[in-house]
């Protein structure tokens, strides 16, 4: 794929400069948690993002909604790292992220699942789940050749957390399961838990509920506000479903073609008529 | 007296505690329970103490001799602490099912008059906070797990640990205080209250007193020894009378680990990890492993399957001969030795059941094509048979009396025996102490003898054989009068005939305009014709095989088999082989295969005519349509085979 390439050259140092100049970034110290601001992206002659502005704030839950190609999955990729900004700025703790590469994300504090799950198939949820631990582990190559003693202890101290997650989302049954075997519900489950592994402090879902059947769909909105109210994680979630939009999030930002159409609480965008024409209206017909 | 009944004032926390003196200070395991996925295992020692706080607790909240606590949730250590703790405070447990409603939970909590519910996770609190002002009685709701949990702020609740701490030390020597409390304990005083649901109206709690629980444990300890090293595996609920009569009740006298398994989910897995020695599973359970083990060796490598196929026919012939209590020939049996060790064992470890010394099944009756092929396996499986108000089995098979048609025989101190309607009588120290608040239907399932011995009324129609079997048939709703006011099951024989792999289906005929019964069947044309090309018989299609000779001399076998598990009255006089299979096409069976009767009855009224007369033939010209709505033209002679006129069966 030929991403858009980063217009803004800057590295990690410069950004830490500009975050003193940006006010609005500096807001984050006290109610933001991530913030996107003029957030413009193009493929090509296809504008995906237009001067998307808003604020994820700490410990809420912001669904993102709109139509197919609206540009949720474009404005999730950017603030991972997949894609880079043509312009604007996303800003996390205080912290400008907009040119950090993908992998450094994670370690700031921020994990994604995806739309379809990417997991490694051939691996068992297990391995999966420790996998997405390397984040945390300090042991280096020697240490592992040797395992015995530090690697040894850091291997049994992330297993547990491990274990926790996988008690925390009740898949204690597909523990030891291949996962390229698992039916999709579950494989969505497994990739939940591998993102709360990296124990992250705001959470990127992508669609976490479609394909799945209304009981899934039930336990995976509890998981979720479980994770909320348990550890406090801000979230940010692309979801289809308006009814499990609407009972779980906070707040609900509206992107159509692009642009920002509204934002708001769920009743509120209920009732917005520019939603209701944009996306509600066209799925109650 | 038989000997077991050893002091009438032994409770289940009195047996439990004379237990845990025997094991303190040891490391012998009490309970185990897989979290994070490791296997944890807590002590005797850790056990009394996780009881004695917890009945100390429950007493500081408020709790008094006498109350009632109800539990609901999946088996856990904590159900178990919790179940004996309250029956130490002098108190009775109140199992509930873990998947009612809200309403029924009102329901039972209310009827009961439980003033305190533990609830195990999110799921049940949230039931019992709906309810709440319908339950003011209610003191507290005790919760163990509390995910999902952390914001309520409802006073109503408290934690199961909570509830550990709400004793005061300062009131004496916790040890001594919870053993006198034990102390007080009688025999007679209700244990535990089963609701079962009746099948109209609202459930109804079975009563049943310590001296039930430990009698019917030791009666059954004396057909299977139990030991202190064997391991169950808890899964089956124990709100139900067999959760509580084989999980708690051993537990606490004889010593049994009890197992709990991770979640309900992944019972399958933790059983392997386990190897239970005994295991109860409902006949259901029991024909699904067959079909697993099926599948597993299809999916095998080619020497397994080589093996499996080479050792299996040995163990069904040593199965068979071991039904038929004849000798086994030294080299077949040193052929099965070899066969367990290479194939059959390691089969049984896929499923957990290696270490199982008995294997008990319950439920509807089992084909004996399932019950032969884990004989084959060398895990032979024994009926029990009961009902919750006899504190659950009464009759079980003995290990040198299997028997494929029976549900086996009265433990000892128990008593089977048939009224003179048919229905089965069930007596014996598990005999219940009634129902909780209902004086009427206790007296109305309750029958007292000449001799003055109390009979429950199971509502089961059924018979007992020369071999003192008992043959459960029906519920006796279910069965079917004849002219001379006999009754028969529909239902049994029809079942037991299809247990045949060459009857497809069979309706059976005969009502109060009657004297008899008969039969018509239809033969598997699939089965059937292999059969018949093996034995060189020629035919054509299903309407000429079916009027075969031979083939009316092989199904005849089958009926004779049938009719050996029957009272005379309510034996196959006739029955005639049907030159078609019932179709569900044609409207003769519904969808989900079960025969319309009614249509069938109107449908071969001139056969059922034939079956009632003295005609030994009958020129049938039918009407069948096909799929695809052709119809088309059956000419044929439908024959009567007689099963009574014939040099009769034993």
């Amino acid at each position: 794929m030929s991403g858009p390439t980063p217009r803004d050259q800057s590295t990690p140092q410069q950004n830490q400069a500009m975050l003193d100049l940006d006010p609005a970034l500096a807001r984050q110290a006290s109610g933001v948690h991530l913030s996107v601001q003029q957030a413009g992206l193009s493929f090509g002659g296809i504008r995906a993002l237009q001067d998307v502005s808003f604020d994820v704030q700490r410990g809420e839950i912001l669904a993102l909604i709109g139509p197919n190609g609206a540009g949720k999955t474009s404005l999730l990729n950017c603030i991972n790292g997949f894609y880079r900004l043509d312009h604007g700025r996303i800003g996390f703790e205080g912290l400008d992220i907009t040119e950090l590469p993908a992998h450094q994300i994670p370690i700031r504090g921020i994990a994604r699942t995806f739309q379809s799950p990417a997991l490694y198939s051939g691996l068992t949820t297990l391995e999966n789940l420790m996998a997405a631990r390397h984040i945390h582990m300090r042991s280096g190559m020697l240490d592992c050749l040797v395992y015995w003693g530090l690697a040894h202890r850091e291997d049994i101290r992330h297993r547990e957390a491990v274990e926790e997650i996988i008690d925390f989302l009740e898949i204690e049954a597909i523990r030891k399961a291949v996962v390229g075997t698992l039916p999709h519900g579950l494989r969505k489950r497994v990739e939940l838990g591998r993102a709360l592994a990296m124990e992250p402090r705001l959470l990127l879902l992508d669609e976490p509920m479609t394909g799945m059947n209304v009981e899934e769909k039930e336990d995976m909105a509890r998981f979720i506000l479980d994770v909320h109210e348990l550890k406090g994680t801000s979230i940010m979630l692309i979801e289809h479903d308006m009814g499990l939009v609407m009972d779980i999030a906070d707040r609900v930002v509206v992107l159509d073609f692009g642009v920002k159409i509204a934002e708001g609480a769920p009743d509120e965008i209920r009732d917005d008529p520019q939603v209701i024409s944009a996306y509600l209206g066209e799925a109650h017909e | 007296m038989p000997t077991w009944v050893k002091r009438m004032s032994d409770t289940l926390p009195k047996l439990w505690l004379e237990r845990v003196r025997r094991y303190r200070g040891s490391d012998k395991v009490a309970v185990r329970q897989k979290d994070f996925g490791i296997w944890q295992s807590f002590t005797w020692d850790e056990e009394y103490q996780q009881v004695r706080d917890f009945a100390l607790g429950l007493s500081a909240l408020g709790m008094q001799r006498g109350n009632r606590v109800a539990v609901v949730g999946d088996n856990d250590r904590e159900y178990l602490w919790a179940a004996l703790g309250i029956m130490a405070a002098g108190g009775t447990v109140v199992g509930l099912f873990t998947d009612v409603g809200p309403k029924e939970v009102a329901y039972v909590v209310s009827h009961s008059d439980a003033t305190f519910v533990l609830a195990g996770d999110q799921e049940q609190v949230d039931k019992l906070l709906e309810v709440q002002p319908q339950l003011p009685l209610v003191k507290r709701v005790i919760y163990w797990d509390n995910r999902g949990m952390w914001h309520y702020q409802d006073q109503w609740l408290i934690e199961f640990g909570d509830v550990q701490g709400s004793w005061n030390p300062a009131e004496g020597d916790p040890d001594r205080l919870f053993e006198a409390m034990i102390e007080k304990g009688q025999a007679h005083e209700p244990a535990m209250f089963c609701y079962t649901s009746g099948t109209t109206g609202q459930p109804k709690g079975v009563a049943l007193c310590h001296r039930n629980f430990i009698e019917v444990v030791k009666a059954t300890g004396e057909v299977d020894p139990r030991h202190d090293t064997d391991n169950y595996l808890s899964f089956i609920p124990l709100a139900w009378i067999g959760g509580a009569a084989l999980d708690i009740a051993p537990h606490a006298i004889d010593g049994a680990i009890l197992n709990f398994a991770e979640s309900p989910e992944t019972v399958r897995e933790n059983i392997r990890e386990i190897g239970p020695d005994l295991v109860l599973y409902n006949s259901r359970l029991w024909e699904t492993l067959v079909a697993t083990i099926r599948a597993r060796m299809l999916d095998s490598s080619w020497l397994n399957r080589r093996l499996y196929d080479l050792f299996l026919p040995i163990g069904y012939r040593v199965a068979d001969l071991m039904l038929q209590r004849k000798p086994i020939p030294v080299l077949l049996h040193l052929a099965y030795w070899l066969g367990g060790r290479m194939v059959f064992k390691p089969l049984l470890s896929q499923i957990g059941l290696h270490r199982a010394r008995d294997a008990y099944t319950a439920g509807s009756a089992l084909s004996p094509d399932v019950l032969r092929f884990f004989s084959a396996l060398g895990l032979p499986l024994r009926q029990i048979y009961g009902s919750t108000e006899l504190t659950g089995g009464t009759l079980m098979h003995r290990r040198d009396a299997l028997n494929y048609a029976s549900v086996g025989e009265p433990i000892p101190g128990a008593r089977a025996s048939i009224s003179p309607t048919g229905e089965i009588l069930l007596s014996g120290p598990g005999l219940f102490l009634g129902y909780h608040k209902d004086p009427e239907e206790t007296e109305a399932c309750l029958y007292e003898d000449e001799q003055g011995v109390l009979w429950f009324r199971t509502g089961d129609a059924g018979h007992i054989d020369q071999q003192g079997q008992l043959i459960y048939l029906d519920r006796v709703k279910d069965m079917i009068e004849l002219a001379s006011g006999d009754r028969y099951s529909p239902q049994f024989i029809e079942g037991r005939l299809k247990f045949s792999p060459f009857i497809s289906h069979a309706l059976t005929v005969g009502d109060t305009s009657n004297d008899y019964v008969t039969a018509i069947v239809t033969v598997d044309f699939e089965n059937v014709g292999r059969w018949a090309e093996k034995h060189g018989i020629p035919y054509t299609t299903l309407t000429d095989l079916s009027q075969k000779r031979e083939v009316y001399e092989l199904i005849r076998q089958d009926v004779e088999e049938v009719n050996r598990t029957l009272p005379a009255s309510g034996r196959i006089h006739k029955f005639v082989l049907l030159h078609k299979e019932f179709d569900a096409d044609e409207g003769e069976m519904t969808r989900t295969r079960k025969l319309r009767r009614r249509f069938l009855h109107d449908r071969y009224g001139m056969v059922i005519d034939l079956l009632y007369s003295d005609r030994q033939q009958l020129e049938i010209d039918d009407v069948v349509q096909y799929q695809d709505g052709r119809e088309g033209r059956i000419r044929t002679t439908l024959h009567v085979e007689s099963m009574v006129n014939e040099p009769a069966h034993p």
